[in-house]
């Protein structure tokens, strides 16, 4: 959970998650709308600067999560940079293969360089809200905008638990691999079944308990909590519309120098 | 005046037909600590679900300042209320990963207004010492950190009885004195009824005012703890011993024909040698 070690240290973590959410929205669906790589790599920068200074994340650490997806996108792409040619068409790189020629022209590089820059804004965009807002936050966000509470019960209690399973399986692999269950592949693979079949009934026994002490608590039927105090962070909104406004300049400069 | 609270032949059977509580008749006085002595198994967790109505006697009651409780939905959120378990995981009790919000839930199921929630939330973290934890996620928190928001999270709903199952198991020493500093200040400043369950033997003369031993599902013995350490056999046939001092004290009476009188404590066992002491020089 890297983004949310963040999200906690954030400046922006007693903020309103409301406000977060819409400016990390607005910019994504403006961002993927324009369909343009300078507007991607305009948003990408834009929330780089918003996530540094208004959540004072180092600069470096956003570069690291922007690497993160960098993979993906570049295979995506270059599914959408090869194509195939008749012998002949004029392109910038390619390899003739069985009287045709595969490989790139102007058109298609600049096609993929858009899709790639377009996701860039889209990851910078949802960066925003991951690194600022801890998970917590935005599941009550969720609950507020009408999202089925038994949905975002059932986020928070997995989101909760993730953590409780976690501990439980990686404190059976150690004491399986102290006594060398995990040499070789047959035994690794007989110790991984028995540890994943030992955490499904411990966590059946837990939620017993935890039935229990929330009943204790006078749990009836929903897991109404109070968060603590935010910021009301009404700051964001017009920032939200600067972004979008700055997104859309940098498309109608790019279409203007496009002619 | 009645007690806090009070059990008079509370019966409990599960349903593989095991007896897990037998007659049992107990009683918890406000401002003080009430040991529940007693091995696995003993019935100390049937007993505590029991009193706080999440379990359901077949027979016999609890008697909340010494009326019956009602078995329907407003007395058992009545009892809930009056009634708080804290119980030996954390994890088991706190559920949501943010730790302000775990330790509203109880004040929010009260139906309080959102001011009053919010004082409520402040003071128990303040009595428990876990304000400065607020803007950590639960799964970021010690083990000992954890038992405190767990017990901040019954705090809130401001029981008349405090419930804890084996509250010191997992604590390092220095948290066990924590525990048991805040314990006293509960006892002392709020005057609740505090039991807790305990095979823990060192910590029961240390903090317990009354005693009970359960075994079988039994009260086997009731009294203080030191009415209790009079009957080391009984103890040990409940795979129980007598606190470390009680024990060094009882081998230089018997053992060593010293004229030591009992004690349990680091305390009262100073107070005795030095008795001896100057007897000696007389």
């Amino acid at each position: 959970m890297g983004t949310d070690r963040w999200a906690y240290q954030s400046r922006l973590r007693r903020v309103d998650p409301l406000p977060k959410l819409i400016l990390s929205l607005t910019a994504l669906v403006v961002c993927l709308c324009c369909g343009s790589g300078a507007v991607g790599l305009a948003t990408a920068a834009a929330m780089g600067v918003l996530i540094t200074a208004l959540g004072g994340l180092p600069p470096r650490v956003y570069l690291h999560f922007l690497k993160i997806p960098m993979a993906f996108l570049a295979v995506g792409c270059a599914t959408m940079l090869v194509h195939s040619y008749p012998a002949g068409t004029p392109v910038l790189a390619a390899l003739p293969v069985g009287g045709r020629l595969w490989g790139f022209d102007g058109a298609a590089l600049a096609a993929a360089a858009a899709l790639f820059f377009r996701a860039l804004g889209a990851v910078g965009a949802m960066y925003f809200l991951a690194l600022n807002t801890p998970v917590t936050d935005l599941t009550m966000c969720l609950g507020r905008l009408h999202v089925p509470r038994l949905l975002v019960e059932l986020m928070e209690l997995i989101y909760r638990f993730i953590f409780v399973l976690s501990e439980t399986a990686g404190s059976i692999r150690t004491a399986q691999a102290s006594r060398l269950g995990y040499q070789g592949l047959r035994r690794s693979l007989s110790s991984l079944g028995t540890m994943a079949s030992l955490v499904f009934l411990r966590a059946w026994r837990r939620a017993d308990r935890i039935y229990a002490a929330l009943e204790s608590r006078g749990y009836a039927g929903s897991l109404t909590t109070l968060p603590g105090d935010y910021a009301p962070g009404r700051g964001l909104y017009p920032l939200a519309l600067a972004v979008a406004a700055g997104q859309l300049a940098v498309l109608f400069a790019e279409r203007g120098v496009l002619g | 005046m009645n007690p806090a609270i009070e059990t008079r032949e509370l019966c409990y059977t599960y349903e593989d037909g095991t007896a897990a509580l037998d007659h049992v008749s107990l009683k918890a006085e406000r401002g003080r600590i009430t040991g529940i002595l007693g091995a696995n198994g003993a019935g100390k967790s049937t007993l505590f679900l029991n009193l706080n109505g999440v379990l359901t006697p077949q027979s016999g009651e609890v008697l909340l300042d010494g009326a019956p409780v009602r078995r329907d939905r407003k007395g058992l959120a009545e009892l809930r209320r009056r009634v708080g378990i804290v119980f030996q995981d954390p994890d088991d009790q706190l559920f949501s990963a943010d730790v302000y919000r775990d330790i509203s839930f109880g004040a929010v199921n009260l139906g309080l207004p959102e001011a009053e929630v919010r004082r409520r939330v402040e003071a128990a973290m303040e009595r428990t010492g876990v304000a400065h934890l607020r803007d950590k996620p639960t799964h970021a928190l010690s083990f000992g950190q954890k038992k405190r928001a767990a017990i901040a999270g019954v705090l809130v709903m401001e029981p008349e009885v405090l419930i804890l199952d084996e509250p010191t198991a997992g604590l390092d020493p220095q948290g066990v004195s924590g525990l048991l500093a805040l314990l006293e200040q509960l006892r002392d400043g709020l005057n609740m009824a505090i039991l807790l369950a305990t095979h823990d033997m060192d910590l029961v003369p240390l903090c317990c005012d009354d005693a009970y031993l359960l075994g079988g599902g039994r009260v086997l013995a009731a009294g203080t703890p030191e009415e209790l350490f009079r009957q080391p056999g009984l103890l040990r046939e409940n795979h129980l011993r007598l606190p470390r001092i009680a024990h060094l004290m009882d081998i230089l009476h018997d053992k060593d024909g010293l004229d030591a009188g009992p004690a349990a404590t680091i305390g009262a066992a100073r107070r005795e040698i030095l008795r001896l002491l100057k007897e000696e020089e007389r």
